[in-house]
């Protein structure tokens, strides 16, 4: 009988539990935390305030996965927006026209999310259980030890120890030597416990090599607020050209709300956040959300660093895997968290666990969040970018983590024949029947 | 010595001159009035001597010292294509 035992209940410890089925004959997943009973932030996941969107490569994933849940996201509530085609985007190059490519997002709470990617799964999580430390040596894990609580007598001759279940809800068979020992034994240990995983120390007690973590600041912070708004608008987008890199999003959500997230240096006070709203290089997300109601608080984010742990270059023991945030963390304006959680599930579905292969998906991402800016670059390509299909396609298709190959015919033509008169904001605007 | 033009460059003749553009590199320009001639040369005739031949014939007036000079800058010219990969040549 194979054991996989994920620590993490969050969306990538969840996915990889999916993944796993597939490739064990039963599948343990310990949540620290307790699910709120509806879908609203939960103490475990702080970030849960703030903005997240599913990028194409990760949508494909989750219904490769999962198939039907993008439906029941979208049946939720949650809206699709193809990019730029329904967006409202100032880049630093100006407005984008609304040309149509294959890259879109979905933009919902993460709560909502959460919680329909576990309903449609129909998995069980352990929750209140907080995984201490592994089992086994450097050259095998063999389990986790478990925190003590769970262990103390309870209702039942077995105590909170009968909470211990299988994704299908099976009690698992090994609980009195589970009770005797404090640990629970698995052949594979998932490490999906996020940014603030313990892991890699977990690991240095058995000896394993230190994993190297790298850390590039992103220079920002946020701000979040929630809005009640119609959601028959497009996403706005307004993206800074100079530093400071003030920048401002607004996503409709479930709900009738729209999620509003001001990047850069944020006050956090009401009069605070609608100026700088309205200091952005173009005001439209002012005077959206002037109209609007508040609902609940102004939230920061200070947390926005980007983290790579490199496990894949350390001979780890065999029955470890660590995913997710744990492996990965890119600035938030990128939004690939949730994406590449999901296209490293189809990964492990796929082609069993492989470090290796979890490496490959992340890295995508977090080429993407560190590489630094281009410089120069010919004007003329990007100023058409705003206007030709083939040249946004470029640009959105990599942001969307979708192949993205270059239109080297849009490209010529850019250089050769004349510039398309740039939008005014009024006709951007004006692209969504919407006037300012 | 064959020339041909690469696969990976996208060209036009524009008001301005033949515009390039090398796929590969991303090196993009417009030949001016004598490059825009031996390229449209080198796409129709796709040798090196006939085309410095040429250009000598038209421009040099039966001078030789002027004819030598043309001679050297077409072959410069076209050297320095070949080297930024906008033509190929083979012997």
């Amino acid at each position: 009988m194979t054991r996989v035992v994920v620590l993490g209940g969050g969306l990538a410890g969840v996915l990889a539990a999916v993944a796993l089925t597939r490739h064990a004959d039963e599948v343990v997943v310990l949540e620290t935390d307790h699910y709120p009973a509806s879908p609203r932030p939960r103490r475990g996941l702080p970030q849960s305030h703030h903005n997240h969107v599913l990028v194409t490569g990760g949508i494909r994933a989750l219904d490769r996965l999962l198939p039907g849940v993008v439906d029941d996201l979208l049946d939720a509530g949650a809206h699709r927006r193809n990019m730029p085609g329904d967006c409202l985007i100032f880049s630093g190059e100006g407005w984008f026209h609304r040309v149509r490519t294959e890259a879109d997002l979905i933009a919902c709470s993460r709560p909502l999310l959460d919680e329909v990617v576990r309903r449609h799964a129909g998995i069980e999580v352990v929750q209140g259980v907080t995984a201490t430390g592994l089992t086994g040596d450097a050259g095998k894990v063999t389990g986790v030890h478990i925190s003590a609580e769970i262990r103390r007598p309870g209702r039942g001759h077995a105590g909170r120890l009968a909470e211990l279940r299988t994704t299908t809800g099976t009690p698992l068979s090994d609980l009195p030597q589970i009770a005797r020992t404090g640990s629970v034994r698995a052949d594979l240990v998932v490490d999906a416990t996020g940014r603030r995983s313990q892991a890699p120390g977990w690991l240095a007690a058995l000896g394993v090599s230190p994993v190297e973590e790298v850390s590039v600041p992103s220079g920002v912070s946020y701000a979040t607020r929630l809005y009640e708004g119609p959601g028959d608008i497009p996403a706005v987008m307004v993206h800074p050209k100079y530093t400071p890199a003030r920048g401002g999003t607004l996503f409709p959500i479930e709900g009738g709300r729209w999620i509003v997230t001001m990047t850069g240096d944020p006050p956090l006070d009401e009069a605070g956040f609608l100026a700088y709203a309205r200091e952005l290089r173009d005001p439209v997300i002012a005077d959206l959300i002037a109209k609007a109601k508040p609902v609940g608080p102004i939230r920061p984010c200070h947390d926005t660093a980007n983290r790579r742990r490199r496990f894949e270059d350390v001979t780890l023991p065999e029955g470890f895997l660590a995913v997710g945030d744990s492996v990965v963390t890119v600035n938030p304006v990128y939004s690939h968290g949730m994406s590449v959680a999901a296209m490293t599930a189809v990964r492990i579905a796929e082609e069993g666990p492989s470090q290796r292969a979890v490496a490959e998906v992340a890295d995508r991402s977090w080429r993407m969040a560190v590489a630094a800016p281009r410089k120069g670059g010919d004007a003329k390509v990007g100023r058409a970018m705003l206007s030709s299909p083939g040249l946004a396609a470029e640009l959105f298709h990599g942001q969307a983590l979708i192949p993205a190959v270059r239109d080297h015919h849009a490209v010529f033509r850019a250089m050769v024949d004349d510039p398309v008169e740039p939008l005014t904001a009024e006709q951007a605007i004006s692209q969504f029947a919407w006037a300012r | 010595m064959a020339l041909t033009i690469s696969d990976a460059v996208i060209w036009q003749e524009t008001a301005d001159g033949v515009s390039l553009y090398h796929t590969e590199t991303g090196a993009f320009s417009t030949l001016n009035e004598t490059g825009s001639k031996i390229w449209m040369m080198v796409e129709q005739a796709g040798e090196r001597e006939p085309i410095a031949l040429s250009m000598s014939r038209a421009y040099a007036r039966g001078n030789d010292a002027v004819s030598r000079r043309i001679v050297t800058e077409v072959n410069q010219f076209i050297g320095s294509m070949v080297e930024n990969g906008m033509l190929l040549e083979e012997a």
